[in-house]
């Protein structure tokens, strides 16, 4: 007798209003906001976890957990979902901790904080003037960034004629695009700042895949500085966001299924209308199939050759992939890393900054190895560092028992398989060479590479963070390409919301939050909440008569 | 697909206009614990229309179902492997395929004795019980007539299989103070329908004692015993041969499946349809008193440190304990239990083998010697088991009960098993580059130990070896370099991951006589209700015991309906109850 003949299996077809493919915080994003607006949702995974980058694992098996993509959450403040939905009634906290981000760069210690003057305080032991320069660097970025770059996460890209005509309303809207045709090192060296002052904001700024030379990518360096001010952790580790949001999703009588792989999004002349999974379920969509995928996954494996238009196959041939990935190196040790003294440096007795880099030696080092990771070589052991369960205990099962990790750029073309360990080696060395007593305290080591990145999660090809380069080329509106960076695309039916699409990748909600506005617009059905405040404010003060 | 959520559901959805949540603390139950009974009740309590919140203290949910990615793209199960509970009403009353629930079948499997004799399991082979079973039988080296009543028996067994797995787990036990005798319980009435031949004697046969009778040669009664002693009653403890019997029987109700993507889909499903009806689950959240009033449960007290807005949950009907019952008297408001059942039930035997689980990658997959033919690409296979030898398995049995020890001689890894769970679920095997091997060994609980709690985390490199050496003799291609990581979780660490797994016991507790059915835990404690009015057991330290069977959650809803007169008023039509259940009312002690 067979399970089969007792039992209603998962239905070998079904319908659904949409079906969004990948449970990442993107896909659990828009079919939260689908859900509340009443259509039937289905998201299915290909994990036997959703969550994508929101990963909080047992990999220091047994009892130890670490968030294994996703650390730091830099958009919390402005995030939609965040205060639509009752997030926090399923037990979703986070925290901002006061240090945020400690910089050791031969003899000094830089320590930035969460609060302005905290930060300006510190830096004033290298003069007033380090001070008041900081201050001003610090304004200004948050400005642009509380006025612009933040609301537009969260409304569809415009062509950069029409940007610049908003933009040039107001005096910050001027500063921004003049700053977006800089370099990150251009933006940071026109201020007087001590060098290691400068190290740290360069590194803050590039450290996800940004290259410091590279003209037109500028606009980020004030939210990735700004907002590297102001990251969050999650209590009881990333995953509660994705869970949260599943919950959310559930309630609201949406279905998430897990353990399966879209292998075709099929069509129906020409429009999507549904997706087959790799059992041979199929799950037909009535309205709408959002992939949170990148483009070469959506537009060259799940589609169909005839439905795809030349242009949008030949962008999706043409996309590139992050410029590096990360090496993780992910310890549990007796005890929490402490620094080795340093009675000169004044900082003894502060709070753990979040994140500490260390490895540099200044600015020009931070150069030198970024751009000598992007050709595919290791110059050195340098990055960042975070003790996790200084901020969150949860992550331990075993009192006294800590979790911490080094990250740093890496590249996914380097002899994993055979340097691999000599390169998670040094960084034990570097790591007992600052902390007391590390290597002796160590219980575990999981070394993460952009291999296994791209292991974990075969989206992140070439362990590819954001599903793609941030180049001038691939931004703004061009992200994926021209026609589906508003999330619509040439395929009616099929919508794009992943970290491919426009705005980006890292925890920040925007490719899910555009899309649902769009689904919700074609459906239609109403968009269940009012833009946030500072997404009204924006679009009164830049598209008074509204976005093209 | 739209889930249409009941009346509880509805009224607690999120407003299109942004409105908030009121702060809850009230349920109708408070489930503590979000292993898969305390889902289980989750799932039957949201579904049938009340308002429960879940608590667990982990950072996941799923208890002993858990699956966790040591290695990138292979998901690996720390406890159970296989799903058991095919025959569950819950399958199809709580829709868990609607929820994503699915099985993946086994593809074949072996089992190889130490003189080079193998067995075919499942589809694999043309020598099965099932398709041949003369030439099966004689390929072992027994006389078709001796196996004649084995091939009847498990004829009979298969046109019932449904009703006499349910007759055994998934029915209310009954009150001891009725004294139904053993021949007279649903399970005992329908094996003798089911056996070719009844004797009276089977009363009180071990399971051993059965197999011998049916006179079943090695390497089949080596299986036979290992899955009771792995899965069940001790194969020697008398009396036991029904549910000896039983727990070999509840994988072939699901043709020998395992979930697709691993045992924590089914937590997955369950608190989804849970979800889905409204239930509020909250993990990361320790309960740190189960809060009793004048002898009545009203709800829990969670520790300070989660990050719930109300530290204090309350229930209007009851308090479900999904949690070892070892941890009841500890948890619940000092002075709740009178001392003499505190003592009873901290006298409870946490005595036996518990299961040391290590999941090996492997650069390539053993190639058997004994049978070439088994080997190769396309012909991987999912369970396989050495050394399946009777004397073997007895000279483990004898360390991990008697000597309490774990092996440490070769020839004591009796029956030792694994699964290649990427053979026959390509879900398990995402982006990797070589095999997950998932062992199971019996060694002591750890309080059993006569070494100590952590005798065999401190052994474990040579258990490990072992484990490889032993292998390698049947797999000469298996050598050390084939091994690129081992992952273990000790019956010890098990105790600390999971504080309901007091003991490091798999189980829970053993099933002896003394612990099963009506004695389980405790002869008062069998039909799930405890001296606390509103506080009910649900977890595997009652009957039926372990596998995630979603059996005890279905059992405690025939108790929650006698003792919530007002469900009778609100029954829904996917509810069935067992077909044996007898009332308390109907059974004189209500």
């Amino acid at each position: 007798m067979s399970y089969s003949e007792y039992h209603t299996y998962f239905p070998q077809e079904s319908e659904t209003d949409v079906v969004v493919v990948g449970a990442g915080p993107n896909g659990l994003i828009a079919a939260a906001y689908l859900t509340a607006a009443g259509l039937d949702v289905t998201v299915v995974e290909r994990r036997y976890e959703i969550g994508g980058g929101l990963a909080t694992e047992e990999i220091l098996f047994p009892h130890h957990y670490a968030n294994t993509h996703a650390s730091y959450h830099y958009m919390v403040d402005y995030m939609p979902p965040i205060t639509d939905f009752d997030l926090p009634g399923t037990g979703f906290r986070y925290h901002k901790p006061f240090g945020q981000v400690g910089g050791v760069f031969g003899d000094d210690y830089v320590y930035l904080g969460s609060a302005l003057e905290d930060s300006r305080d510190y830096l004033a032991r290298f003069g007033v003037d380090q001070a008041d320069t900081f201050g001003n660097l610090a304004t200004r970025f948050r400005k642009i960034v509380d006025g612009i770059l933040a609301p537009a996460t969260y409304l569809p890209p415009d062509a950069p004629v029409d940007l610049s005509i908003a933009l040039g309303r107001t005096e910050i809207g001027e500063d921004m695009l003049h700053l977006s045709e800089q370099s990150a090192l251009e933006i940071i060296d026109e201020y007087e700042l001590r060098d290691s002052v400068k190290a740290t904001l360069l590194y803050t700024a590039c450290q996800w895949g940004i290259s410091p030379r590279e003209s037109g990518m500028g606009f980020l360096v004030p939210l990735l500085v700004d907002r590297g001010m102001q990251k969050a952790f999650i209590f009881g580790g990333s995953h509660r966001l994705a869970s949260a949001l599943a919950r959310v999703i559930l309630r609201q009588g949406g279905m998430i299924v897990d353990n399966a792989e879209v292998v075709q999004i099929e069509t129906d002349g020409g429009r999507a209308s549904g997706v087959l999974l790799e059992d041979g379920q199929r799950i037909h969509a009535r309205k709408a199939v959002m992939s949170s995928l990148d483009p070469k996954s959506t537009f060259l494996r799940l589609l169909p050759a005839e439905a795809v238009p030349a242009d949008v196959r030949e962008a999706s041939e043409n996309w590139t992939w992050d410029k590096w990935s990360l090496l993780s190196v992910f310890y549990a040790t007796k005890g929490k890393p402490t620094w080795r003294s340093n009675p000169d440096n004044g900082m003894i007795g502060l709070p753990d900054p979040f994140l500490t880099i260390f490895g540099f030696d200044g600015k020009d080092d931070v150069v030198s190895f970024l751009e000598t990771i992007e050709t595919g070589e290791i110059p050195k052991v340098a990055g960042h560092f975070t003790c996790e369960t200084a901020f969150d205990k949860a992550l331990s099962q075993r009192p006294g028992e800590h979790v911490s990790f080094f990250e740093m750029p890496a590249p996914y073309d380097f002899p994993w398989d055979e340097k691999g360990d000599t390169v998670a080696e040094e960084i034990t060395s570097l790591l007992d060479a600052n902390f007391e007593g590390f290597r002796d305290s160590i219980l575990q080591v999981v070394v993460e590479t952009p291999r296994t990145v791209e292991q974990r999660l075969p989206n992140m090809v070439r362990g590819s963070l954001k599903h793609g380069d941030y180049n001038p080329l691939q931004m703004g509106n061009l992200r994926p390409n021209p026609e589906c960076s508003s999330s619509r695309t040439p395929v009616p039916g099929l919508y794009l919301c992943g970290a491919s699409t426009f705005p980006g990748g890292m925890i920040i909600g925007g490719p899910g939050y555009i899309a649902a506005h769009m689904v919700c617009e074609d459906a239609p059905a109403k968009f269940p909440y009012e833009y946030p405040q500072h997404v009204q404010r924006y679009l009164d003060t830049y598209f008074p008569e509204g976005k093209s | 697909m739209a889930q249409a959520a009941t009346a509880a559901g509805q009224a607690t959805r999120s407003a299109a206009d942004g409105e908030r949540l009121p702060r809850k603390s009230v349920y109708d139950f408070v489930v503590v614990g979000g292993g898969p009974n305390g889902l289980g009740a989750a799932a039957y309590l949201s579904k049938w229309g009340f308002s429960v919140c879940m608590l667990e203290a982990r950072p996941e949910l799923g208890g002993g179902v858990e699956n966790y990615e040591p290695v990138p793209g292979y998901s690996c199960d720390a406890h159970a492997s296989f799903f058991y509970g095919g025959a569950a009403p819950a399958m199809d009353q709580l829709e868990l395929g609607r929820y994503g629930f699915r099985l993946s079948l086994n593809s074949a499997g072996v089992s190889i004795t130490p003189g080079g004799k193998f067995v075919s399991h499942n589809s694999a082979s043309e020598s099965s019980a099932q398709a041949d079973p003369v030439a099966f039988m004689e390929s072992l080296g027994a006389a078709p007539d001796d196996a004649k009543f084995y091939i009847e028996f498990m004829t009979n067994v298969q046109g019932r299989l449904q009703e006499f797995l349910r007759s055994i787990y998934w029915t209310p036990p009954y009150d001891h103070r009725w004294r139904v005798p053993k021949e007279e319980l649903p399970e005992t009435k329908i094996f003798k329908e089911i056996v070719p031949i009844w004797d009276d004697a089977f009363l009180d046969m071990s399971y051993w004692e059965f197999v011998d009778y049916m006179g079943l040669p090695d390497p089949v009664k080596c299986g036979s015993l290992i899955g009771a002693w792995g899965n069940g009653p001790h194969p020697y403890y008398k009396g036991m041969l029904i549910p000896a019997f039983g727990v070999g029987q509840l994988m072939s109700a699901s043709n020998n499946s395992a979930p697709v993507g691993g045992m924590h889909s089914l937590a997955h499903a369950l608190a989804r349809c849970s979800l889905a009806h409204g239930a509020r689950i909250f993990v990361n959240a320790p309960v740190t008193e189960v809060i009793v009033r004048d002898g009545r449960a009203v709800g829990v007290r969670v520790d300070d440190d989660s990050t719930l807005e109300e530290k204090t949950i309350w229930a209007n009907k009851g308090v479900i304990f999904n949690n070892h019952v070892k941890n009841l008297p500890k948890l619940a408001t000092s002075g709740a239990f009178t001392p003499d059942f505190v003592q009873r039930v901290d006298d409870l035997s946490l005595k036996g083998g518990s299961l040391w689980a290590a999941n090996m990658l492997v650069s390539e997959l053993p190639r058997f010697t004994v049978a070439p033919e088994l080997n190769g690409p396309g012909k991987e296979l999912t369970v396989m088991t050495l050394n399946m030898d009777t004397p073997m398995l007895t000279e483990l049995m004898r360390d991990v009960q008697s000597f309490r020890t774990h092996p440490t001689e070769l020839d004591h890894y009796g029956g030792l098993w694994f699964v290649n769970h990427g053979a026959h679920d390509d879900t398990r095997v995402r982006g990797g580059d070589g095999y997950v091997l998932y062992f199971n060994l019996q060694v002591p609980a750890p309080e059993d130990h006569r070494d100590g709690p952590e005798a065999v985390n401190r052994a474990r490199d040579e258990i490990v070896d072992n484990v490889k050496t032993v292998m390698r003799s049947y797999a000469p291609n298996m050598t050390d370099d084939k091994y690129l990581g081992v992952w273990v979780n000790s019956p010890y660490d098990s105790s600390i991951r999971n504080m309901a797994f007091v003991g490091g016991q798999w189980m829970g507790m053993r099933e002896s006589e003394d612990e099963w059915g009506k004695n389980k835990p405790l002869p008062e404690l069998a039909r799930y209700r405890t001296p606390v009015e509103g506080l009910y057991l649900c977890h595997q330290t009652s009957h039926p015991g372990g596998l995630c069977l979603i059996a005890v959650p279905y059992n405690l809803m025939h108790i929650l309906q006698e003792d919530y007169p007002e469900m009778a008023a609100t029954t829904p039509d996917w509810w069935y109850p067992s077909p044996w259940h007898i009332t308390d009312e109907e059974g004189g002690t209500k």
